[in-house]
């Protein structure tokens, strides 16, 4: 036997050069329908499996029929005619028609672009958006005004977000100032350094930590003549402002409220530079910007939008 | 773009390798595989050193650093950042450039422009010559920037802060070397923690910003405590527009800081 | 040459080859194999060519390490350090897996900076391997950030605040500085989805680019070949050339004859 199969892909040869192969026929198809019927009848329904066996026999029976034309001497049916030949549209006159395999590049290109946009786009937008998304700065209670007397520096190390857990842990420099227009008034700085976002401290003896009750706020007081940031040696003064390193601004201070006897942290914003001190302090503000931004001077506009 | 002599060099080097080359199998690949394996085992003995040394505790370093620093902190105000020590030469470039308007050449600017210079290397020498001692520049260059990345690299390791958490641990060895009394060394803790060092330089430590002179001898020119005191308080009295004003502090912290700087002679008078 | 093997050794080779056809039959790829193990490289490539397949070595148990700490580390910031204190301290030999990993980085940095230092000095970037140079620079750039991605994953505070003024960096450049910051950190502040952004790049984005182009990088190497070190008396592609003094190593093949073909001084046939 292994002779005979020399290479793969070769047919062997038969005796008989010319087999007769029966003529294409649907009726196996439908047979082989009709078995699954009644199989599937044995296991759902019974009645399935009769109707099954009826289409059986019907199919069954036109099938011979049809296979046995040639013994039984009928005519061969119809086979579906030659398909006729095309003829090349080269020779025809007139004016250049747009051809075919152009319009198929084209078309292929076009669609694979379109295809390439529909799946990267709306991916890259999602990975984008977040940077266009305004922060939401949620409400933080700091704790009653009794915690902070006047005059006094205090560290307050707070949980902005309590459902984030440790991940919104923020740090902000409070100090009371005193009533001014009988409203209180507070100095509220953020704790990050505004040259690349390192933890600033506070430059001066520091007390004991005591936790408030019934918030996640830890007060530390202390005593600094500023604040410096250990990356890169950014120092700035107890207004915020810069007094020496890279710091390219005022350090970033918070807006609050003043609910029910309790000082409440509002949301961020930048600062340039603050005049004057405490109570009397001008500020003017800026949109919250990263670390390392200038929000005026020339700079500004190397920056024109900050999301 | 190739001219036809760098293309009869291709050529040539086709020819060379196939008449005489070997196969890259066995006798190339074999260093390969030497080399490999020094580089595992070298791995493998890092991370031995490294876990034995150190302990669970988080912080708890051995010879090779600890196995993780404290769970991260937002809300920290004693922690001291630094990145992997494959960008301390980075880290320090940021250190360098101090003011402000400079800040984006540190960050974006030499690091793109070195960047940019890695890239169009090819197409700048297009000289076909090899061999070292025919290659002045580029060999300068070579030394230059291992020079440079080095010494940059090495400045970021050893930089040190000059702030309250790390001065505070030089006082003992300021008392020491100055004979300070026992007010000079509390005025020492308190000039630790009020963040002088920020722009002083002291003995070995701290940062020199802003034209601060040095203060390890500032003693020696005969001025008192009282003297001190006052100037610190205000130093736009006194013709200073560049330090800030410390009267905020109080009169005893700063008479404290005052002892402390005119007992601060310099060690036994020389350098 | 080879002894008169048994007819039973015999069909056991053809036994072996059988798997071994099959396969090139219907990819080719074993003649691939075959073509790059037995390629000839220059007779004077030494230890300094070894650097680029240790960097590759390096890579690989990255790798291999990375796969196996993502089936235990857990990307979310509540979880990240308590997981990674559970490879170091209490998985069997997952210290050792931790280890190679935070080594093998420094490791992979270093060799890659020290064959970048050895392509350049060989001068191994000139025509025709200026393309190659470039994919080693991307390569370079890459490899930097994956380190950078991968220091934060522990989320201690060394990751956090390196990871803060490594993004922050960005936001210092002109224009769209803030805009890349915020994309990096998912957001104005770092938070869960900066910890699940820098996981998914160092993962699967700087993964996949690396590979990309190491894959790319060692087809240009197969294609171009490997240069002469530049002191070389004999290097390949050279125009003239001294009679081959040089000292064999240990395991060089023996130059063959020329068959009796005429030579020039070099060896090459006469025209």
């Amino acid at each position: 036997m292994a002779d005979e199969l020399e290479r793969p892909g070769e047919t062997p040869e038969h005796e008989d050069a010319e087999a007769h192969l029966p003529s294409p026929t649907i009726w196996p198809f439908a047979f082989a329908g009709a078995v699954a019927l009644i199989l599937l009848g044995l296991i759902v329904n019974a009645w399935a499996t009769v109707i099954g066996v009826a289409l059986a026999v019907v199919f069954g029976f036109l099938w011979i029929r049809q296979v046995t034309h040639e013994v039984r001497g009928e005519p061969e049916p119809i086979e579906a005619p030659a398909p006729p030949t095309v003829e090349p549209e080269a020779e025809e006159e007139g004016p250049p028609r747009y051809e075919r395999s152009k319009f198929l590049e084209g078309a292929t290109i076009g669609i694979g672009a379109a295809i390439g946009a529909i799946v990267t786009l709306p991916v890259l937008g999602f990975a984008v958006a977040p940077a266009f998304v305004d922060q939401d700065y949620p409400e933080v209670d700091l704790g009653p005004l009794d915690e902070y007397p006047e005059g006094e520096w205090l560290i307050a190390t707070f949980t902005s977000i309590p459902d984030d857990g440790k991940i919104s842990r923020r740090t902000a420099f409070v100090r009371y100032n005193g009533m001014q227009d009988s409203v209180p008034s507070f100095s509220i700085l953020s704790n990050r350094c505004v040259h690349l976002g390192c933890p600033t401290q506070p430059q001066g003896p520091s007390g004991e930590t005591r936790e408030l009750e019934g918030v996640p706020v830890v007060l530390t007081p202390t005593q600094p003549s500023g604040y410096g940031c250990p990356c890169h040696g950014g120092a700035y003064d107890v207004e915020g402002n810069r007094t020496a390193g890279p710091p390219v601004r005022a350090l970033d201070r918070y807006e609050y409220s003043i609910v029910e006897g309790r000082l409440v942290l509002g949301s961020p914003y930048s600062v340039a530079e603050v005049e004057g001190e405490g109570a009397d302090a001008v500020i003017v503000k800026y949109s919250p910007s990263d670390p390392g931004v200038h929000v005026d001077g020339p700079e500004q506009y190397l920056y024109p939008y900050v999301p | 773009m190739s001219n036809p002599q760098e293309r009869a060099y291709f050529k040539r080097y086709k020819e060379d390798v196939e008449r005489e080359g070997k196969p890259f199998f066995p006798y190339a690949m074999f260093h390969d595989t030497v080399m490999s394996l020094v580089v595992v085992c070298v791995i493998v003995a890092l991370a031995c050193v490294w876990y034995f040394t150190s302990g669970e505790e988080a912080g708890d370093a051995g010879i090779l650093g600890p196995r993780y620093t404290e769970e991260a902190d937002p809300g920290t105000t004693s922690f001291v950042p630094r990145p992997d020590w494959y960008f301390y030469f980075l880290f320090y470039l940021l250190r360098i450039f101090k003011w402000p308007e400079s800040v984006v050449l540190g960050t974006v600017g030499i690091p793109t422009i070195a960047l940019i210079l890695l890239l169009v290397l090819p197409f700048v020498d297009r000289r076909r010559e090899r061999r070292l001692v025919r290659r002045p520049v580029a060999v300068v260059g070579a030394l230059l920037v291992i020079a440079s990345m080095g010494i940059l690299t090495y400045r970021g390791a050893t930089a040190e802060e000059s702030l309250a958490s790390e001065a505070v641990e030089q006082v003992d060895a300021w008392v020491e070397a100055q004979g300070l009394s026992e007010e000079g060394a509390e005025g020492a803790a308190l000039f630790a923690e009020l963040g002088c060092l920020n722009c002083h330089t002291y003995l070995d430590s701290g940062a020199s910003q802003l034209g601060a002179p040095d203060l390890s001898e500032i003693g020696a020119t005969g001025q008192t405590a009282e003297e001190f005191a006052a100037y610190i308080a205000n130093p736009a009295e006194f013709g200073n527009n560049v330090m800030p004003a410390y009267e905020d502090q109080g009169e005893e912290i700063l008479l404290l800081v005052g002892t402390f700087l005119e007992e601060s002679k310099g060690e036994g008078g020389g350098e | 040459m080879a002894r008169a093997k048994s007819k039973r050794k015999q069909q056991l080779e053809h036994a072996l080859l059988v798997p071994v056809d099959w396969l090139e039959e219907r990819s080719g790829l074993v003649g691939g194999l075959k073509y790059f193990l037995f390629r000839k490289v220059p007779r004077d490539t030494n230890w300094f060519h070894t650097l680029g397949s240790a960097t590759l070595t390096a890579f690989i148990v990255q790798l291999v390490t990375g796969v196996v700490l993502a089936f235990y580390y857990k990307p979310s910031p509540n979880e990240a350090y308590a997981s990674i204190q559970y490879i170091t301290n209490d998985l069997t030999l997952g210290w050792l897996v931790r280890g190679m990993h935070r080594w093998g980085a420094s490791v992979f940095i270093i060799l890659l900076f020290l064959h970048m230092g050895r392509v350049f000095l060989f001068g191994a970037y000139k025509y025709p391997r200026e393309l190659n140079w470039l994919l080693g620079v991307l390569l370079l750039v890459l490899a930097m950030l994956e380190g950078f991605t991968g220091y934060l994953l522990p989320w201690d505070q060394t990751a956090y605040w390196a990871t803060v003024v490594g993004i922050n960096l960005n936001a210092t450049a002109p224009f769209l500085g803030p805009f890349l910051s915020d994309f990096l950190r998912g957001g104005q502040e770092i938070g869960t989805d900066t910890l699940a952004r820098f996981y998914s790049m160092h993962m699967l984005l700087i993964p996949g680019g690396l590979i990309a182009l190491i894959t790319l990088h060692l087809y240009l190497v197969i294609r171009l070949g490997v240069t002469s070190p530049p002191w070389s008396k004999e290097a390949a592609g050279d125009e003239r050339k001294e009679v081959s003094t040089a000292k064999r190593g240990l395991l060089e093949p023996r130059p063959r004859g020329d068959g009796g073909v005429a030579t020039d001084v070099r060896g090459r046939p006469e025209a």
